[in-house]
């Protein structure tokens, strides 16, 4: 290794409780800039607690946040910040109903950023181009099909131009039929370099995009490792247990 | 077998509509109608009656036109213009019964209540009363929407202290009657130093009291409104308020502009509680001109101009119901 990889996120310790619940015990994990990371484990294991922490929709009980190595639990740093340079994709889309398609995709470059409307505009359409969605353009999200809803939510948020993307099962709400197309526009952005944290269960998009897996079980990593090797020879007994649930 | 063709042709001519209905039953709701014309030819006093068999006749009368309207009106089988007619019929028997047995005396009660020649010269001053009314109702609109949408906002934020002064306010503006605010705002406030004049008296009471109605309104517009829009529009990097301006009040307003809309009818209709302070408004005038002519058609009029500025104001709150209806089930 000659140079040294920058680090985009990292946590030391991270712990979250709601009232008594222990969700999170001690998280530490490094991700560094053009990785893609699927992270699996059971339900309620914490995984999205786990990413809405990160960016601080949920408040860290305690442990250190770095993103591109700013302290994000310091009180005095500007989250809106640091959350502009953080993509979000929900499982159930979250596009503003009141908005189509290319003014969900503008809204945020426009009043954060600052960027002429103009020139939002046209970003937008490119955009909704990338993601196979250019007529739609003046849709609005109940006249889109549940995939076309995540592809829009997708290029809302590349529009802010984040350093980073996470997906919170992007795809499980999805009819089977349209979860191909969302997953090749992760792929595509997988295949530029796109640093991703991603909340998945599809072991075919792990398999080809993901640099790395995070097994998450019980609010702690139990295991992590390149894809292949974790699911054809997986160490720790409860991610044999989960794999052969899933595979 | 003979009797059996006749049934047979009376329930073709009528099968394509009362296909799965005996044939008798289109014609039963005639029975007792005929019954009632009978009783209204042949009993009924043609005047005020004198004695207990008269009221008793009248009464009967009128239970059974009930009894035949509730029975075709709760009937959704009879055809709709039969079910208009029992509904005019009904009104009708009312209405026939009262001006006849009343007792009433029409030509006096004209001559009092609805005399034309009693508006002469009165006109200007009930209409200078009505402009006086829609100031005092459209810039207090103004006034309790903005600041009722300021605390809803405001209470969004859920920050526990500002929270608690804001529920106060609101309790307490919804609790006191408007009446007593207004007394005290134009009496009292003298005492602390603070002298109005009762149009701004008007203004102030009428806007405290419903912008908590209106802040009310509002925050139940904002809580319909899913916690992962917030999310999503915080997650871009929005700061709050512009998540709120942006994302929240523009989703908001749908859901609330119908319930809005009946508070500003029902403030429209409060205004004219300013009259205890003197404040010439609509009604004001209308009393004033009522006891200039010693007699009370201009109350009359004033009645019928709040009905006349209102009635459409209803209709359009509940157009904006209806709509905002079929708005939120597309939503969904
Ligand atoms: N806002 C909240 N308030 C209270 N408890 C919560 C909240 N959010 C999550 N939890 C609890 O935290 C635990 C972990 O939830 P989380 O959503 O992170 O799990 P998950 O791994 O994403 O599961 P899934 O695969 O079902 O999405 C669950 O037991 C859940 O009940
Ligand atoms: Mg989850």
């Amino acid at each position: 290794m000659g140079e040294e990889r920058q680090v985009m996120i990292e946590t030391i310790d991270l712990h979250k409780y709601f009232k008594d619940q222990h969700v999170l015990k001690g998280i530490s994990v490094k991700i560094y800039k053009g990785e893609v990371v699927a992270i699996i484990g059971p339900s309620g294991a914490g995984k999205s607690t786990f990413l809405r922490c990160i960016n601080r929709l949920e408040e860290p009980s305690s442990g250190k946040i770095y993103i591109e190595g700013v302290d994000i639990t310091s009180p005095r740093v500007d989250m809106n910040k640091i959350r502009s340079e953080i993509g979000f994709v929900f499982q159930s889309y979250n596009l503003f109903p009141h908005l189509t398609a290319i003014e969900n995709i503008k809204l945020a470059p426009v009043h954060v950023r600052k960027i002429p409307e103009k020139e939002a505009e046209q970003k937008g359409l490119e955009l909704l181009k990338k993601v196979g969605l250019e007529d739609k353009a003046h849709a609005y999200p109940d006249q889109l099909s549940g995939g076309q809803q995540q592809r829009v939510a997708i290029a809302r948020a590349l529009a802010m131009q984040p350093h980073m993307i996470f997906f919170d099962e992007p795809t499980s709400a999805l009819d089977p039929e349209m979860i191909r197309e969302v997953l090749d526009v992760m792929q595509n952005l997988a295949a530029e370099g796109m640093t991703m944290l991603v909340v998945s269960h599809e072991l075919g998009f792990i398999r080809e995009a993901a640099t790395r897996v995070l097994v998450l079980a019980d609010g702690c990593v139990i295991e992590e490792g390149l894809p292949r090797q974790l699911f054809n020879n997986p160490q720790h007994p409860r991610t044999k247990e989960f794999l052969s649930k899933i595979l | 077998m003979q009797t059996n063709q006749i049934r047979q042709s009376f329930y073709q001519r009528y099968r394509e509509k009362f296909g799965h209905l005996p044939w008798y039953k289109r014609y039963e709701f005639l029975l007792p109608l005929s019954l009632f014309i009978i009783l209204l030819g042949i009993f009924l006093p043609s005047g005020r009656p004198s004695n207990a068999i008269g009221w008793v006749l009248i009464c009967t009368f009128i239970f059974i036109v009930l009894l035949w309207v509730v029975g075709v009106l709760t009937d959704v089988e009879k055809p709709r213009w039969l079910r208009a007619i029992a509904a005019f019929g009904l009104i009708f028997v009312f209405g026939f019964s009262f001006y006849r047995y009343s007792g009433a005396r029409w030509d006096l009660f004209t001559k009092t209540f609805l005399n034309p020649s009693m508006m002469q010269g009165a006109w200007s001053e009930l209409l200078l009363g009505l402009e006086m009314t829609l100031k005092l109702a459209l810039v207090s609109m103004l006034i309790s929407t903005v600041l009722g949408l300021i605390i809803a906002v405001l209470r969004s934020f859920k920050n526990p202290i500002l929270e608690f002064f804001l529920i106060i306010y609101i309790d307490f503006f919804r609790a006191i009657p408007l009446i007593v605010l207004l007394v005290f705002v134009y009496y009292a406030l003298p005492f602390l130093g603070i002298a109005l004049d009762p149009y701004l008296a008007a203004i102030l009471a009428v806007s405290l009291n419903y912008s908590a109605y209106v802040a009310e309104v509002f925050r139940s517009g904002i809580e319909s409104i899913h916690r992962a829009q917030v999310e999503a529009a915080r997650s871009l990097g929005l700061r709050s308020l512009q998540a709120m301006r942006l994302v929240i009040l523009p989703q908001a307003v749908r859901v609330v502009v119908p319930p809005l809309t009946g508070l500003m009818v029902a403030l429209l209709k409060d205004t004219a509680l300013a009259t205890i302070i003197g404040l010439p408004e609509l009604l004001y005038k209308g009393i004033q001109t009522m006891i200039w002519k010693a007699n009370p058609t201009p109350l009359v009029t004033v009645a019928l101009i709040y009905l006349l500025v209102l009635l459409p104001l209803t209709r359009f709150s509940s157009y904006l119901e209806r709509r905002s209806k079929k708005w939120v089930k597309s939503a969904r």
